[in-house]
């Protein structure tokens, strides 16, 4: 079975491209949300394997995120994305618990199953 | 009213001789007037009117000169005694007590010549309305010789002989007059302990006068009233002392004139210690002094901003009418500053106008300093201004460059990897190739849009604080760099952002100027601020007027704080920057 996965980004084109992505990539992509708020709803409802975490949303940022559905008792895998380079952001990537960043340009199915199968990193 | 005060002088002097010629005249005849009291009496009259004169032509608005005028012209009434007939001595039992009618008249309303409170009208009218009534119910029921005149020629209202109630009417009337006396002097102590300090100089002698005047005319009825007569030596005693006291006052008045005048040598004082160009503090201070108004508060005019500030250019709130007073100091017609001070310097403007001359200059120094000092505020205020919002733009940039074109080329390159993952292996290889050295053309301006992004700002520093901006600068050096220290907590984000281009723009002089191989950075909060220091081992020589260099001693001092560049040559170069983080 195909792991399921939540897309979390505020560019709706970013959405839809990711979505075709990585559904020919290997995951059953199974909701999407606009903003942080959103995403954090949506997970709970919906309960899937990965979310593909935009850190800069317009309510709440991914880190924030990422802190809310770790209260829960089963949290999802996470991966951070972003325009930008991980170095941006310095150890935050690092220390958010999150299973791995990848800069938008480069996301694919491959990329994303590297990450959650490498486990947490850092 | 030249001519008026002319004419007043004459008749007060034409009146006075009068009275001398009629006592000369009189000789041994009854009454039997001692010499010294009319001598007393014509000096009682001379003087106030003399006085008055003077008082009227300085301050005509105030009614107090022409009140001592008043004074001196109805001592000059008991003159009528020495008339030796019947109608002139009447007339004189009549009005009798009229002098010290209008002379507790003055002494109840001085200095302001007019009354202000509710317990001086009261004493006024009481006073007047008791006088002339007292003097007549006397003429009615006593016999001359109780009015201490044995000889006297009779008067035409009286009964002739003594009346029943004659004595008691005596003691009455001299014990109505120590208990208006007492009222007197509790009107004029009470006026006096309220007065401001700067009136309080110029009044003291006249208030002194005026207390020893009172309790001598006080203690004088009541020995009349009680002892019914007092022995007369006892009471010419008494006569000739209320008068020599009463002669004083006017004296007295010319002398707190005078008192006042003399604080001139105040103003003598102001000069000297203008001398050692005081500051704005110590020059308020001076004025204080010289004006004897501790309360005085000097304001400057700053023709910018429309509005009075103090020395340290904190707006001042000039006192709306009817409270303290305000002189406005010009010069050519120009405002410079106003002096707010206790409404009683009104009462000597040649005063307050000698002190402001004297002051002028340094007021005029003063005021362009408090100029100078708010127009700098104004210049750092303006200058914090344009570096914040030069960073605001360039967050704004950076944020626009990320959410903007950097977005759609990255979803240009997903949307490249999907066309790419579609082409079927079994084509030729031309589509392949194509996508993929688009994909790699993309790859390369992404990656040097991501550069230009962080040129314009690090997200880093907003994102993770200076220490981890710093670490990422020295690992995008091109020469080897270490950040030796960095603050763990973060810092306001002006410092911030000030520490971390100073640091990236040393870091790029280095690797540009110096030919150094190796970097030091590191940032230190110290003494409530931080300094931010960056060596390399270069051939230094770096000139700290150079663009890069002035640039960052510009946006340093925004923040009031100080760049050093310590680059002698050969033996490279240290750039410290010490940055307040306070507000």
């Amino acid at each position: 079975m195909r792991p399921t996965l939540l897309i979390v980004d505020d560019h709706a084109g970013f959405r839809a491209l990711a979505r075709r992505l990585l559904g020919s990539g290997g995951f059953e992509v199974v909701g999407e949300a606009a903003d942080g708020r959103a995403a954090v709803t949506a997970a709970r409802e919906l309960r899937p394997d990965v979310v593909l975490l935009d850190i800069q949303l317009p309510d709440i940022d991914g880190f924030e995120v990422l802190a809310r559905l770790r209260e829960g008792s089963v949290g999802p895998a996470v991966v951070l994305t972003s325009t930008r380079d991980r170095p941006d952001y310095g150890e935050r990537v690092d220390r958010s618990g999150a299973s791995g960043f990848i800069p938008k340009a480069e996301l694919s199915g491959a990329a994303v199953l590297a990450v959650i199968g490498s486990g947490r990193m850092g | 009213m030249r001519r008026l005060r002319l004419a007043l002088a004459l008749v007060a002097l034409a009146a006075g001789l009068v009275n001398l010629a009629l006592i000369v005249r009189a000789g041994d005849a009854p009454p039997r007037s001692p010499l010294y009291l009319v001598i007393a009496i014509v000096g009682v009259s001379w003087s106030f009117v003399a006085a008055g004169l003077v008082a009227w032509r300085r301050r005509p608005e105030n009614h107090t000169g022409a009140l001592m005028v008043a004074v001196g012209l109805a001592y000059a009434l008991p003159g009528l005694r020495l008339a030796q007939t019947p109608a002139g001595y009447t007339l004189y039992l009549l009005t009798a007590t009229l002098p010290s009618a209008v002379l507790a008249h003055l002494l109840a309303v001085f200095p302001d010549g007019r009354a202000t409170s509710r317990l001086q009208r009261v004493f006024i009218v009481a006073n007047y309305a008791t006088t002339v009534p007292l003097a007549f119910v006397q003429l009615l029921l006593v016999d001359p010789a109780r009015l201490r005149c044995p000889e006297c020629p009779p008067d035409l209202l009286g009964t002739g002989g003594q009346h029943p109630y004659g004595e008691a009417v005596m003691a009455v009337s001299d014990l109505w007059d120590v208990a208006l006396a007492g009222l007197l002097l509790w009107i004029v102590v009470s006026r006096w302990r309220r007065a401001p300090t700067p009136r309080r100089r110029g009044l003291a002698p006249v208030v002194q006068v005026a207390v020893v005047l009172l309790v001598l005319f006080s203690v004088r009825q009541a020995l009349r009233a009680v002892l019914s007569p007092p022995p007369p030596w006892l009471d010419g005693a008494l006569d000739l002392a209320v008068l020599t006291t009463l002669m004083l006052w006017p004296l007295a008045f010319l002398a707190g004139l005078a008192r006042s005048r003399l604080d001139r040598s105040a103003v003598g004082d102001l000069a000297i210690e203008l001398e050692q160009a005081p500051s704005a503090d110590r020059l308020q201070q001076a004025l204080a002094r010289a004006l004897h108004d501790p309360t005085v508060q000097l304001a400057y005019w700053l023709p910018d901003q429309q509005a009075f500030v103090d020395g340290a250019t904190r707006p001042v709130e000039l006192p709306p009418a009817g409270g303290r007073s305000v002189t406005i100091l010009r010069h050519d017609g120009d405002t410079v500053a106003a002096l707010v001070h206790d409404a009683a310097l009104d009462d000597e403007p040649e005063l307050v106008q000698a002190v402001a001359a004297t002051a002028r200059l340094t007021i005029e120094n003063q005021r362009l300093q408090a100029e100078v000092r708010a127009q700098l505020k104004e210049v750092r205020a303006s200058r914090a201004r344009i570096v914040e919002f030069g960073d605001a733009e360039r967050r704004r940039v950076e944020r626009n460059l990320h959410d903007g074109a950097q977005q759609r080329l990255v979803n240009l390159s997903l949307a490249l990897g999907i066309a790419r993952s579609q082409v079927p292996a079994t084509t030729d290889g031309e589509l392949a190739a194509t996508l993929d050295e688009a994909a790699e053309e993309l790859r390369l301006a992404l990656a040097e849009l991501r550069e230009l992004a962080r040129g314009i700002y690090p997200v880093i520093l907003s994102e993770a604080g200076l220490g981890p901006a710093l670490a990422s600068l020295a690992e995008r050096s091109p020469i080897p760099a270490t950040v030796a220290a960095a603050p763990a907590h973060r810092l306001p984000a002006r410092v911030e952002e000030t520490a971390y281009y100073v640091a990236s723009e040393a870091l790029a002089n280095a690797a540009k100027h110096a030919r150094a191989t190796a970097v030091t950075i590191s940032a230190r909060r110290c003494d409530g601020g931080l300094e931010v220091e960056v060596g390399d081992d270069g051939v230094g020589g770096a000139n700290p007027d150079g663009s890069g260099l002035r640039g960052l001693a510009d946006r340093v001092a925004a923040l009031d704080g100080h760049l050093r560049v310590d680059s002698p040559t050969g033996r490279g170069t240290r750039i410290t920057a010490e940055l307040p983080c306070g507000s």
